[in-house]
């Protein structure tokens, strides 16, 4: 676990005054994501039933796609030569993100990027000091932003974007002035009544004291930072360091009240404001996460802080492991936010070619937001082939859900979603230091036979395979199809865990699993549980993709055998939480007539099997 | 007597070389023998391994596919945008004669004074917009038969194939890279030194040591422009390009010359090379390696049964990983193991230097234990299996070599073995012959500590090879080895009346038995049976040339007295020294003091060898266990396979062929044998690669001069039906041999120089006699 710089600066407060002002909340309900079966019915603020702003068309759902755009953070906390000459951080100033704001207007804005993003620091100055207004509010540095910061959101509107801005969570140390600030438009409110008074502080750097919203005084400060925002003209906002998440749990570091009274404060300034959470969210608070925002951090930092913008270890690689447990949590109005993509210049990037598409198609495929923290006056051809492939960009921003892992997360992966026209999405990688050949058995998506197959990044089809394809893939490589079915649905057999006809040994055990076939799964397959399936019968000798069903709240291993064979072992993706079920399908070699399956949990924690779906045919 | 050798042996000695073979190092090449154009044959799938995924740059000692003409090789990579080789000689070491000794009167053992061996160049062909994410359909293969490695896949429509082969006949290294459906090649040729020389189309440099090295690059292609770019070679717009490489050294294998021919420019010659093979269209010199190739991997063949379709759908990688997880034997990937071990023989034993540790391939210029020829047990079983699989002429380079380090041996023998600081200098003060210390290079040079018996181990080998093929000529050449190490012996064999018997025994001096126990034991079991079998050789050597009568008789004196093994009272297992107590590592890889096991002949199954030495050899070897490094497993299987355990011989065959992940032992992605030195890092040792076949054929067909024993240890897997045709066996025969339901149908004996033996299946014996050249079929060969 990282997290940003953040944390090291200095803390100072200082004394502004308040004035009082008065919240008004629109709210509003949008459709919960498509089959995520989550309770959206007490969503609120988004834009459907904002207020245009004026001057500019109605505006559509906020988040109905994930959005797309630039952050500046990546190029902010890189040590890469010359971005942040006179210290850590330094690159942010008005000039250089206005050069980027052309950029992108130019080179990328009619491929749907449209979001110019400021990221922490815009009222800090190089040394790190921040300053505040008179109520207590983040102001602008006058060195970085010499015009202040509605200059800058005029500028990008100009060239018809829309701009972000940032905020950490909690009423600022510095900001606190003995307790003495006056709230704006808020009679009577100081900086001492919106907080606790032990001054419990809170965020993922303890840089702030925590908002008390028992006292009515703490939403009106939200609402003072959220009218300036709305006040500026800025259409996004990203929360930092919020939790549980962040790196932090427990009271003081759940800030569910405070995102809860940003989406208030924004939905009363009448603005369309996308609020973007961050970072690590916790999973367990997804739903406050859904109803008050429009997308979260599901992880660290992506950025290195090195010498690059980022490292393939570090921490690129880690999303192929924590996003299938947020997949379901995804759709339109909130979406699980991988960090940016910084694809677009390999030397800036520090990754591969491959590493750069690979990243590419996992943010593509997850509909995680798409902003890029590159240099975009840099951009090399290759990245900017990533960054423009429309193929690719129409895969994150249709109507398909996230593409979920359907191998366990073995070096080789396959993954994939159905698309509305019954054609599937599919992202073959290959996490392994070295070249290997990925297969993709149409098993694996529920098909026999043929289909045809289109290479997404390369525009090229690659003709009609039947029963799969396998492509060689470099070290940390991967490939990106449409595959359109031609032959008929899998057929396959179904065997519970729960059957008597099983057998369990160790510690295994039945258990109630309400999202379960059948209602029930066997559980407790750890040090030496073993689940053994009898009597799966095929006709004929081969390996079969048996689809598992299970439960893991966290990535588990379990070594899967057939007839007291060699076993192999497989790591099965979380499926977020203990009360979801998910598949992936593994190979075993079946013999003709009847066999046994083994899931053995070894010398460590398995997941729980609900059941098995053996296809009659290899 | 006086302790440096009489000077009439050492003048002996010297002449031997005279009559060396020319070897060619990197000198020029006759014109080769260009076949008539014609199609050259397709593939036979049994004989072509095949993968899905190229090689990553920086794992090449276990992705990379080896090619090689006997001296000139490259492990290739196959990206499809960028192909790379790591190019080598067998010639290109470092360092020198290394005639000193440490403190402790053993050799020193460094990169700089002994050497190691090294690679010559790095060749990489970038071809823009072939990344491998960009292709489809990738597939990669090497044709075992005809000794080629390639690529081919699609990109926009078009199907890209490449092909690279190490030429012996053209010395150089070919890659040609064609389309069809209307593509083109675009990109850059890079040759590079690996010694700080830099890039360029050709480079030449020395060493400290004084070896001169150079290699060189050229292409050609059609329908484009290809141009020499600076220290590069751009190509745009090719239909199809051809890639020619080639280096060497000015290494020379004559101790009188110090192991140099200073008249040889390696740089100069190769731009020769490279422009005379360029001036052949490339399937012309296609045509001519194919040829060449073929006619020795011919030689031979096998098969084991049939395996499943499923089996024959995966590819080289995935069976091999298949075969592990599912339990399940795999006939046709067993066979084409085998026939991969004669493949790297045909590649890196080739008129030039023998196959050290690595064979002729490396990944970097630090390979462990310098790459070099361990003398005792890893350079002998490199050359266990070229015999036996139908490849007499490749054992040709270690004999060669022998011949050509003898003077150098002897003299550093003559000069240094008597040191005082030496452990292993003779107690008798007699210094005579020649022998070797563990780890020899190719200047004449010793490295690491004295091993005494190495003279004797080295003597088997080049005898095993004799009885394959009885040659007069061949039995004159290694004579004066043979007798060099009889007189080293002569002097260092040591009195002894063992304890609680009567009769007074020769004995080896002070010694370390490979590589555990004590240092300082006298009358190693190890010593003495390689002692005992070398004396018996020199007996047999001195009357087929009817030489040296009175020394041979001295010798053969010297042979009966000798100390043979125990079986130690405590443990029952045969002694590896004389103490009834196991003194050093009971499951320890070495087996040396099985050698009269295997590969000799004096502890046999067969009623010959007293009942309780029999079971003291079987003892001893079940309990160094099956479990060990790859060479070391084989030793084992050919042991058990001496022993007729079909069970435990295949088991250790598995055992071998096991995926090695992460450094593990095993076998790689590319079916080079890894050998675990610590834990998560493996390297390649080539000794298994060659070992397990040995054991393999063990399996099949045993032999030594005057019996043939079929099917001793055939198991269960391969029972149902197989073959085998071009088999050496000892005696000077060579066999064909087919079975059913694990029985032999039909055997066909053909002499290379023998002329009388007896075959010989479960019991059943037949006599047969044959003119040199005669062959004779038997059947109802099953009782």
């Amino acid at each position: 676990m990282r997290s940003s710089s953040y944390s090291a600066l200095p803390a100072r407060a200082l004394r502004v005054l308040a004035v009082l002002a008065l919240a008004a909340g629109a709210v509003t309900a949008l459709p919960g994501p498509a089959g995520a079966g989550t309770d959206r019915s007490a969503t609120a603020g988004t834009a459907a039933a904002r207020p245009a702003t004026a001057g500019t068309a109605p505006a559509a759902p906020l988040a109905a796609k994930p959005y797309m755009g630039w952050s500046s953070w990546s190029m902010q906390s890189s040590k890469y030569p010359g971005l942040n000459p006179d210290g850590g951080y330094s690159w942010l100033t008005e000039a250089n993100v206005l050069k980027q704001a052309d950029a992108l207007a130019a080179r990328l804005k009619r491929y749907g990027y449209e979001y110019v993003n400021i990221d922490a620091g815009w009222w800090r100055d190089k040394a790190w000091k921040p300053g505040f207004d008179r109520h207590g509010r983040q102001q602008a540095d006058p060195v970085r932003f010499p015009r202040g910061m509605k200059a800058v959101a005029d500028h990008v509107h100009a060239r018809g974007l829309k701009a972000g801005i940032y905020l950490p969570v909690g009423l600022e140390k510095e900001a606190y002035g003995d307790g003495k600030v006056p709230i704006l438009d808020a009679e009577g409110c100081t900086t001492a009544d919106i907080v606790y008074g032990d001054l419990r502080t809170t965020n993922g750097w303890d840089s702030a004291y925590k908002l008390d919203f028992s006292d009515p005084c703490a939403q009106k400060y939200v609402d003072s930072q959220a009218r300036m925002f709305a006040d500026w003209g800025y259409d996004f906002l990203k929360l930092d360091g919020v939790g549980p998440g962040s790196g932090k749990s427990g009271d003081r570091y759940d800030n569910v009240a405070d995102v809860a009274a940003w989406n208030k404060a924004i939905a009363a300034t009448g603005r369309p404001i996308h609020l973007e959470l961050s970072w690590s969210l916790d999973i367990g608070r997804v739903a406050d996460w859904r109803k008050h925002s429009q997308g979260w951090r599901i992880d660290t930092d992506v950025e290195c802080y090195c010498n690059t913008l980022v490292s393939w270890e570090n921490s690129v690689d880690d999303r192929w492991d924590d996003a299938p447990g947020w997949t379901r949590h995804a759709g339109p109005g909130g979406w699980n936010d991988l960090d940016s993509l910084d694809v677009g210049n390999g030397g800036m990037d520090g990754l591969t070619k491959a590493e750069r598409q690979s990243y590419a198609t996992l943010w593509a495929i997850a509909k995680s937001p798409l902003y890029t923290g590159d240099d975009l006056t840099r951009l090399d051809a290759y990245g900017l082939s990533l960054l423009t492939n429309r193929e690719v960009i129409a895969v994150n921003q249709g109507a398909a859900p996230p593409a979920r892992p359907v191998t366990p997360s073995d070096p080789q992966q396959v993954w994939a979603s159905r698309n509305p026209d019954g054609s599937r999405t599919v992202a073959l990688f290959n996490l392994a230091d070295r070249p290997a050949a990925v297969t993709a058995h149409w098993a694996l998506l529920g098909l026999t036979g043929k289909a045809a197959v289109r290479d997404l990044w390369n525009h090229e089809n690659l003709g009609t395979h039947t029963d799969r394809i396998t492509q060689a893939l470099p070290a940390h490589g991967s490939r990106l199809f449409t595959v359109t079915p031609r032959g008929a649905a899998l057929t396959t057999t179904g065997h519970e865990a729960e059957s008597a006809a099983n057998t369990l040994s160790g510690n295994a055990s039945p258990a109630d699993c309400s999202a379960c076939s059948g209602g029930r799964k066997v559980g407790n397959l750890y040090l030496g549980g073993k689940l053994t399936f009898h009597k799966v019968v095929v006709d004929r000798p081969g390996t079969y993709q048996v689809k598992v069903a299970y439960v893991s709240g966290d990535p588990r291993a379990v070594e899967v055998s057939a007839n007291g064979g060699g076993a192999t072992s497989h790591r099965f993706p979380s499926t977020g939480d203990w009360g979801t079920a998910e598949t992936v399908s593994v190979p075993v070699t079946l013999r003709a007539g009847a066999n046994t399956i083994t899931f053995d949990s070894g010398s460590g924690y398995a997941p729980d099997i609900d059941r098995i779906d053996v296809p009659t045919s290899s | 007597m006086d302790s440096n050798p009489p000077r009439r042996s050492l003048l002996g000695l010297a002449a031997a070389t005279g009559a060396l073979a020319a070897l060619p190092a990197c000198t020029a090449t006759a014109a080769p023998r260009r076949p008539a154009a014609s199609a050259v044959p397709a593939g036979d799938t049994r004989h072509t391994l095949w993968w899905r995924a190229p090689a990553d740059g920086t794992s090449m000692i276990e992705q990379g596919l080896p090619v090689g003409n006997g001296r000139l090789g490259a492990l290739a990579g196959n990206d499809p945008g960028r192909e790379l080789l790591l190019i080598t000689d067998a010639t290109m070491w470092t360092g020198g004669l290394n005639d000193t000794l440490d403190a402790d009167g053993q050799f020193p053992y460094g990169r700089d004074d002994f050497g190691s061996f090294t690679l010559l160049a790095r060749l990489t062909v970038e071809l823009s917009g072939h990344d491998l994410s960009a292709v489809s359909d990738y597939r990669r293969t090497l044709d075992l038969a005809r000794g080629v490695v390639s690529c081919s896949y699609t990109r926009s429509g078009v199907t890209y194939r490449r092909q690279i082969f190490a030429s012996r006949p053209d010395d150089v290294i070919v890659l040609h890279f064609s389309q069809s459906g209307g593509g083109r090649h675009t990109g850059t040729v890079v040759l590079e030194g690996t010694h700080g020389e830099g890039e360029g189309v050709s480079f030449g440099a020395a060493f400290p040591g004084g070896l001169r090295y150079g290699a060189a690059v050229t292409a050609h292609g059609s329908g484009g422009r290809v141009r020499v770019d600076g220290t590069r070679i751009a190509f745009t717009d090719c239909r199809d390009l051809t890639v020619v490489v080639s280096g060497g050294t000015n290494y020379k294998p004559d101790a009188a010359t110090r192991y140099r021919d200073p008249s040889l420019d390696p740089a100069h010659l190769a731009r020769t090379k490279v422009r005379a093979a360029a001036g052949h269209l490339a399937a012309t010199l296609l045509r001519t390696h194919v040829a060449d190739h073929l006619d020795l991997f011919e030689q031979f063949d096998l098969t084991l049964g049939a395996s499943t379709d499923g089996q024959r759908s995966l590819d080289t990688w995935e069976r091999i990983r298949a075969r592990a997880r599912d339990g399940a034997p795999d006939p046709e990937l067993e066979a084409a193991y085998l026939q991969f071990g004669r493949y790297l023989t045909l590649a890196g034993s080739r008129g030039s230097l023998p196959l050290g540790l690595q064979g002729l391939w490396l990944d970097g210029n630090d390979p462990d234990w310098m790459g070099d020829y361990h003398t005792d047990i890893n350079l002998q079983m490199n050359y266990w299996l070229a015999d036996r699989a139908g490849l007499p002429q490749c054992f040709d380079a270690l004999t060669d070599y022998c011949l050509a380090q003898l003077p150098s041996w002897a003299d550093l023998t003559r000069r240094l073995f008597d040191d005082p600081r030496n452990r292993y200098r003779n107690s008798t003060g007699k210094n005579a012959g020649w022998t070797v210390a563990i780890s020899t290079n190719p200047h004449g040079g010793n490295g690491w500590w004295w091993h005494p018996a190495g003279n004797a181990w080295l003597c088997a080998t080049l005898w095993e090879h004799y009885e394959y093929r009885p040659s007069r000529a061949y039995l004159e050449r290694i004579y004066p080895l043979l007798k060099g190490a009889c007189e080293f012996w002569e002097a260092r064999l040591l009195t002894t009346t063992p304890p609680g018997e009567t009769r007074e025994v020769l004995i080896a001096d002070s010694d370390w038995s490979p590589e555990h126990g004590p240092l300082d034991a006298k009358g190693i079991t190890y010593a003495q049976e390689l002692v005992w079998a070398l004396f018996g050789q020199y007996g047999t050597a001195a009357a087929e040339l009817r030489r040296d009568t009175g020394y041979a008789e001295t010798i053969a004196g010297l042979r009966e007295r000798l100390y043979l093994p125990r079986v130690s009272p405590k443990t029952g297992r045969l002694q590896e020294w004389m103490s009834p107590d196991d003194l050093g590592e009971t499951t320890h890889r070495h087996l040396s003091p099985l050698v009269g096991l295997f590969p000799g002949d004096r502890i046999r199954p067969d009623g010959s060898t007293p009942r309780d030495v029999l079971d003291g050899a079987t003892a001893l070897l079940a309990a160094r266990g099956m479990n060990s490094f790859g060479w070391a497993n084989a030793w084992r299987g050919a042991c058990w396979a001496r022993l007729k355990d079909a069970g435990k011989a295949y088991q250790l065959l598995g055992n071998n062929l096991r995926p090695s992940t992460g450094g593990t032992n095993g076998t790689a992605f590319n079916l080079f044998d890894i050998y675990e030195v610590e834990r998560g890092r493996g390297i390649f040792q080539i000794d298994a690669n060659l070992g397990t076949p040995t054991a393999m054929i063990e399996m099949l067909v045993q032999s030594r001069p005057g019996h043939v024993e079929l099917l001793p240890a055939l198991p269960g897997a391969w029972a149902d039906r197989g073959s085998v045709r071009g088999a050496g066996v000892r005696g000077g025969f060579v066999l064909d041999l087919s079975w059913r339901h694990g029985r032999p149908v039909e055997a066909t004996v053909r002499s290379v120089g023998g002329r009388a033996t007896t075959v010989s299946y479960a019991g059943t014996t037949r006599g047969i006699r044959l003119a040199p050249g005669g062959s004779v079929t038997l059947r109802d060969l099953a009782p």
